[in-house]
């Protein structure tokens, strides 16, 4: 067991990181210590990158412990490079989380001063980080052990003492992986090779962000900061002719973390009246503001190209108004009752009357039906999965003459069939046994209710595993 | 026992906001019937191609089976014209009715509710007139309180007509229509049975013979 972390009252003992654990015990009797949770751990990091995108849209994690920004050309917005680490520790802090911050041209460099330079904040002028690492020690360059024991060996401790010597000797010098790992690590810091960040979230193309004077803490709060990002967005969208397919409401809050809250939308769309409606009806107070957000982003996760509105020449006028009309309803609706809650039917070439229609999430375009009518009368009301019905019929094919559908019992008036079904055999067959034969029959009772029963199975063929049963698969009017 | 009723001749139009409750729970897909037939009615009059919703909740698609796209369509009803919606509660079903009527995305919404308000009809028919389209409450069980829809029917099943070819298979589905409550104080009742070629609902002419009241069925029985 060895050490994970340590805090400061730790530290002041003299403990440290990777430390064993009944050496710490024996230099600091009263250690209190916890298990590591690394996934947890890992996860907090994960929020915590979410959050540093009120800072950059291109947030990478780093390793177990360490977060990358890019902030090319962006630090001007936060009032220069050191006003922004500064901002960036403060708001750590209140949050409760110890940071070192260090800006250099690379993240190489900017990694090595971040942890090697004994400072909270660090700085390394544009075009200074050859300088600015210098000093540090050669574990900056994130080197692996075996690479820093052998530099020891020679006697190059500062990162500094690298920069004389001829880089086809230091390669060859330590053989194989090392070397070339060595060479990289440093072209890397001293931004001779490009070392690409993957960010946590892709950045979005679209998004309008708010940063407010006085944390909101409730949804009335929001409700009023939204309407100036609504509009932003959608300027930003209209230039260049696009519309909102999947909105993302992003509340920073001062304790580190963000909070999202997520709508979809069935065609795309820049209306800021209707993309505030559609976050409202998701519901503002579903967003968890804890102790207060102080700053509010909305992003267009995905777009469409959306050509400026246009009556179709030839249709309905009133139809193509009425497009428009339905793609905000389904928008509303799915916000409220949850995603799939509005669809429509597509015909689908089957003939097992389940299998013959799918229900496809709405948009405002009818789907394409994908073949036509079954050409036989069909029930308006299906039972999707079939109710079992004890019948009594005639064997080996008659129609039931009663039956008992959900403990009521029937006496069949009127018949009509068999309509026979075969199984589809090129699916999987149920669970149950090998796939059966279905006998389809219209029955009326005597009082002039519909039903659509089927025998599952025929007599004498299908009957070896189990006995045919009796179904209710639907009602007529 | 039917024909011993008034029969008027003609049922009284469309209105912007109906209530269909089945005479018994049993008879919702013959309620489901005549409600989307009264809402196509509505719709043709006056040449509306906007798509019609129907509003369900999740317990009464598992009580009385969801609505199927090509049963529907032999009613008149095509699929690119079906919009479902499924709510989870009676609560959210009313708030989505509302919503899609007063949205003018429809040309009709049927709403399965169980025990709407007088309020909430009254909001209903607010929002029908709002949105130019005809709400429909569906209603699994009828009963007596207290509601704003212009016309209030009561469905039941009836024996279906002979069958033209087979007598002992069931013929052209026949149900019952009781007018029970309507804004002018008219009431009714009606036997409507399914025309076997146009699938639509008409009024049954006669209970021993039928078709006569269309004359395209005329020519047929001469030739």
């Amino acid at each position: 067991m060895t050490l994970h972390a340590v805090n400061d009252a730790a530290k002041r003992f003299g403990l440290r990181r990777g430390q064993s654990h009944a050496d710490a015990r024996a230099i600091a009797p009263g250690l209190a210590s916890a298990p590591a949770e690394p996934a947890e751990e890992a996860r907090a990091l994960e929020a915590l990158a979410l959050w540093f995108e009120r800072f950059s849209p291109l947030v990478a994690v780093d390793g177990a412990e360490g977060l990358f920004l890019d902030m090319t050309g962006a630090a001007h917005l936060f009032g220069g490079e050191e006003a922004l680490l500064r901002e960036i520790l403060v708001r750590l802090e209140a949050a409760g989380i110890k940071a070192c911050v260090a800006l250099a041209d690379t993240p190489g460099a900017a990694w090595a001063l971040a942890r090697y330079s004994q400072r909270r904040m660090s700085l390394a002028p544009a075009g200074g980080a050859r300088d600015a690492i210098a000093n540090l020690q050669v574990e900056a360059l994130r080197l692996d052990e075996a690479a820093v024991r052998l530099l020891a060996r020679f006697g190059l401790q500062r990162i500094g003492d690298l920069y004389n010597l001829p880089r086809a000797g230091l390669a060859r010098r330590f053989r194989g992986q090392e070397g070339l790992a060595l060479v990289r690590r440093l072209d890397q810091a001293l931004g001779v090779e490009a070392e690409p960040l993957t960010p946590q979230r892709p950045p979005p193309d679209y998004r309008a962000w708010q940063v407010l004077a006085e944390p909101i803490i409730d949804r009335d709060g929001v409700a009023f900061a939204l309407p100036p990002l609504a509009q932003a967005l959608a300027l930003q969208l209209e230039r260049d002719g696009q519309g909102a397919r999947m909105l993302a409401l992003d509340a920073f809050r001062t304790d580190g973390r963000v909070v999202r809250l997520k709508a979809g939308l069935s065609a795309p769309s820049r209306s800021p009246a209707h993309l505030l409606r559609l976050l409202k009806e998701k519901g503002l107070e579903t967003l968890d503001l804890g102790f207060g957000a102080d700053a509010l982003m909305l992003t267009a996760l995905a777009a469409e190209p959306l050509a400026g509105a246009q009556t179709e020449l030839a249709g309905d006028v009133r139809l193509a108004a009425s497009d428009n009309l339905l793609a905000g309803l389904i928008d509303r609706l799915e916000a409220k009752l949850g995603e799939g809650a509005v669809r429509r039917p597509q015909g689908v070439e089957s003939h097992l009357p389940e299998r013959s229609e799918r229900w496809l999430p709405a948009g405002p375009r009818p789907p394409e039906p994908i073949c036509a009518d079954p050409g036989r009368p069909r029930p308006l009301l299906l039972f999707d999965p079939p109710e079992p019905v004890e019948a009594i019929a005639e064997l080996p094919d008659s129609a039931p003459s009663r039956f008992v559908w959900r403990r009521a019992a029937h006496r069949v008036a009127k018949a009509q069939g068999p309509e026979r079904l075969s199984p589809e055999w090129w699916r999987p067959s149920p669970a149950q046994g090998p796939h059966r034969t279905r006998d389809y029959y219209a029955v009326e009772d005597d009082v002039g209710r519909r039903f659509w029963l089927f025998r599952d199975g025929l007599y004498n063929r299908e009957d070896l595993d189990r006995p045919p049963h009796w179904w209710i698969h639907g009602v007529w009017a | 026992m039917i024909s011993a009723l008034s029969m008027p001749a003609v049922l009284p139009d469309p209105a912007s906001f109906e209530e269909v409750a089945a005479a018994e729970p049993q008879d919702v897909a013959s309620a489901t019937a005549f409600a989307i037939w009264r809402a196509l009615q509505a719709a043709q009059d006056k040449d509306d191609r906007r798509p019609v919703a129907l509003i369900v909740t999740s317990a009464f698609q598992n009580e009385r089976g969801r609505l199927f796209g090509w049963g529907a369509r032999q009613l008149g009803l095509e699929h690119d014209r079906i919009l479902l919606v499924r709510a989870r509660r009676e609560a959210e079903a009313l708030w989505a009715f509302e919503e899609t009527l007063k949205s003018g995305a429809v040309a009709a919404a049927l709403g399965v509710l169980d025990a709407p308000s007088f309020v909430a009809t009254r909001r209903l028919d607010f929002a029908a007139r709002a949105g130019q389209a005809g709400a429909l409450v569906l209603r699994a069980k009828p009963c007596g309180d207290l509601s704003a829809a212009r016309l209030r029917w009561r469905i039941g099943s009836a024996p279906s007509a002979v069958h033209p070819l087979d007598a002992r298979a069931p013929g052209p589905s026949r149900l019952t229509a009781e007018l029970a409550r309507s804004r002018d104080g008219k009431t009714g009742f009606f036997t409507l049975e399914q025309d076997h070629e146009t699938g639509r609902l008409r009024l049954a002419a006669g209970l021993a013979d039928h078709g006569l009241a269309a004359g395209q069925d005329n020519a047929r029985r001469v030739a």
